[in-house]
C-alpha cells in the first residue's frame, strides 16, 4: 500500500536535516545514510536532528533499507504519488517537509555517494548555523567528470550571476530553512526543474536573492556513478541547460546589471591530504562521430537560430580532423548566445532546440578532453579559469544580442 | 578614489606597489605583516587587497581565509613568487591571483577587474 510520509518517531520538529533524494537506490543508500548518521552524532549531537529520505516511490525496495538501517537519528521517509518521478519532485517534498519541520539548516547528499564521509555532513552543515544560507560542495573530480558543469553551468553561472560557484550541479550541497520556503513559493518551476533542472535552479535562486553563499571543501572525491560525457545525455542536459536558459529570461534584471565575478568564502579545510578522483573514461571517437553527425541532423535548426558568422566558423571547425580537433572556445560561447537568444525568441520547439545544442556541446567536450589530455586536474582547472573570464569578458556581446541590437 | 591595503614583508615590493598605483590615482596603504589585518582592514576600510602569500610569519592563505570569512565581498588579490600556491586549493578564495614582476601592467589590470566587478 502506497504510504506517502512514514514518520516512525512521529517527528514534528528538527533544527537539522539530512536529506537523500532517491529513484531505486536500494543497492547504495545504506552507506550514505549511515555516514550522515555519524556526522550528525560527531558533529551536530546536540541540534534536533532527522534524516529523510525523498523518494520516487521506489520499486526496488529503497524504502524498506532506509528505514530498516540502524540509526541514533531519527528518519522520515516521503515519497511522491506513485508513478509521479523526477528529482525535483523530491524536493518539492522536502521543501514542504521543511518548512513544516521549521528547520533551520538542511544538507543534501546523493544517494549513489560512495565517498561520502561524517565530514562532509559537518563541512555542508555547520556555515548554514553561521552566516551563510546556502553551501555549495567543492570537491576534486577527474578533469572528464561534470563536463555539462565545466563547459555550461560554472561559466554561464559565473558570468551572468557573478558568484563563482564550481559546482553549481554538484548534488551534495547545503541550505538554509529559510531558502526552503522561498523555493517553494517561488512562480519559476517548471517541468525541467521537477526534475535534474532542479540543482541549478536552487543555486541560481540563491544568487539571485543575495543570500550569502559559501563553498566547502570535502576533502575526498565524488564518487559515484559517473559517465562518460559522450554516453546519452538524453533529458538531463536538455533539463539542466532549460533550466539555465529559463533562469536567464526571468533574471535579465539582476544579471544584466552583474559585472565580472567574486569567489566566495571557502569552509571546511584541514582535512590532511586531498585524495585524487578515479579516471573517468572517455570515448573520443564517439564525440567526434556525434559532433559531425550533428551537422547532418541540426543544420537546418542551427541555420535558423545561430548567427551567420557561427554558423561558417562551426563549418570550419567541421572540417578539422579528429587528431588536430580544436574547437575555440571564443564560437563556443558564440553558439551559447545565439541560442539562449533564440530560446527566449522562442525561434524553435523548445527540445529541438536543445537537443540541437548536444552536438557542438560534444564538439567543445571533445576538443577540451584533447587540450587536457596531457595536463593535471589543477592545470585543467586553469584552463577552465581561463575559459570563465572570457564568458565574462564577452558578456557585452551577450548583452547586445539579448536586446536585439 | 580607490583604497588599496598592500600586505607583503618585503619592502622593495611595498615601495614599489606604492609608487606605482599612487601615480595611476589609487590611495595605497600597507602593512609589513598579517598582524590583526582583519582589525586593520575594518579601520581603513580599503576597496581592495593585495597579498603576499609567503611572509615570513604569515601565510597569505590563511590570511585570506580569514579576511573572505569577514568581509565577504572585499576584492583580495594574491601576490606570489611562487606558482605552486596554486595547488593549495585555499587560494580559490582570492579574486585574482598575479605572479609578482616589476612590471605592474597585469596587477593593474587585475586590480580595474576587480574594483569593476559588480552584482546587484
Amino acid at each position: 500500500m502506497f504510504e506517502h510520509e512514514v514518520n516512525p518517531d512521529n517527528l514534528k520538529k528538527a533544527t537539522f536535516v539530512v536529506a537523500i533524494p532517491s529513484y531505486n537506490e536500494a543497492d547504495s543508500i545504506a552507506f550514505p545514510v549511515q555516514q550522515a548518521d555519524q556526522g550528525i552524532q560527531s558533529f551536530f549531537g546536540d541540534r534536533e536532528s532527522v534524516i529523510i529520505n525523498c523518494d520516487n516511490n521506489s520499486d526496488d525496495g529503497t524504502k524498506e533499507i532506509f528505514l530498516s538501517i540502524k540509526t541514533n537519528t531519527p528518519k522520515i521517509y516521503i515519497s511522491t504519488e506513485p508513478g509521479v518521478k523526477g528529482k525535483g519532485r523530491n524536493f518539492r517534498n522536502l521543501f514542504k517537509k521543511i518548512v513544516d519541520l521549521e528547520a533551520e539548516a538542511v544538507v543534501v547528499v546523493d544517494a549513489d555517494l560512495k565517498s561520502i564521509t561524517p565530514k562532509w555532513i559537518k563541512h555542508l552543515g555547520e556555515p548554514l548555523f553561521q552566516d551563510f544560507g546556502y553551501v555549495a560542495p567543492l570537491y576534486v573530480r577527474h578533469k572528464y567528470d561534470g563536463t555539462i558543469t565545466n563547459s555550461i553551468a560554472y561559466p554561464l553561472t559565473r558570468s551572468l550571476y557573478g558568484r563563482r560557484v564550481r559546482q553549481p550541479i554538484g548534488g551534495d550541497f547545503g541550505f538554509c530553512g529559510k531558502l526552503a520556503k522561498i523555493y517553494l513559493e517561488s512562480d519559476t518551476w517548471s517541468e525541467a526543474i521537477a526534475n535534474f533542472g532542479i540543482d541549478i535552479w536552487m543555486t541560481t535562486l540563491a544568487m539571485n536573492e543575495n543570500i550569502p553563499i559559501c563553498q566547502a571543501f570535502m576533502g575526498r572525491p565524488k564518487i559515484h556513478r559517473a559517465k562518460d560525457p559522450g554516453s546519452d545525455l538524453g533529458p538531463m542536459f536538455r533539463q539542466v541547460v532549460g533550466t539555465i536558459f529559463n533562469m536567464m529570461i526571468k533574471f535579465y534584471p539582476f544579471w544584466s546589471n552583474v559585472k565580472w565575478s567574486k569567489p566566495t568564502s571557502i569552509f571546511g579545510f584541514g582535512l590532511g591530504e586531498t585524495e585524487m578522483p578515479p579516471p573517468v573514461k572517455v570515448n573520443k571517437e564517439t564525440l567526434f562521430t556525434k559532433f559531425q553527425n550533428g551537422f547532418n541532423t541540426c543544420s537546418h535548426i542551427w541555420e535558423k537560430i545561430l548567427q551567420k558568422e557561427t554558423v561558417n566558423k562551426l563549418q570550419e571547425v567541421r572540417k578539422i580532423n579528429k587528431d588536430q580537433f580544436d574547437f575555440p572556445t571564443n564560437l563556443w560561447i558564440n553558439v551559447l548566445i545565439d541560442f539562449t537568444v533564440a530560446y527566449r525568441d522562442k525561434l524553435w520547439v523548445e527540445d529541438e532546440l536543445l537537443d540541437s545544442l548536444i552536438p557542438i556541446y560534444l564538439g567543445k567536450t571533445l576538443s577540451y578532453v584533447k587540450k587536457t589530455e596531457r595536463m593535471s586536474i589543477r592545470d585543467s582547472e586553469e584552463l577552465i579559469e581561463e575559459e570563465c573570464l572570457q564568458f565574462e569578458a564577452t558578456k557585452k556581446l551577450l548583452m547586445k544580442h539579448w536586446n536585439g541590437e | 578614489m580607490a583604497k588599496i591595503l598592500v600586505v607583503d614583508d618585503e619592502e622593495h615590493i611595498r615601495l614599489l606597489y606604492s609608487e606605482e598605483l599612487t601615480e595611476v590615482g589609487y590611495e595605497v596603504i600597507t602593512a609589513a605583516d598579517g598582524y590583526e589585518l582583519t582589525e586593520r582592514i575594518d579601520k581603513e576600510k580599503p576597496d581592495i587587497v593585495i597579498l603576499d602569500i609567503k611572509m615570513i610569519d604569515y601565510n597569505g592563505l590563511d590570511l585570506l581565509q580569514d579576511i573572505r570569512n569577514k568581509f565577504y565581498n572585499l576584492p583580495v588579490i594574491l601576490c606570489t613568487a611562487y606558482d605552486t600556491f596554486k595547488e593549495d586549493i585555499k587560494s580559490i578564495a582570492a579574486d585574482f591571483y598575479v605572479i609578482k614582476s616589476f612590471d605592474l601592467t597585469e596587477l593593474k589590470k587585475k586590480i580595474a577587474m576587480a574594483l569593476e566587478a559588480t552584482i546587484p
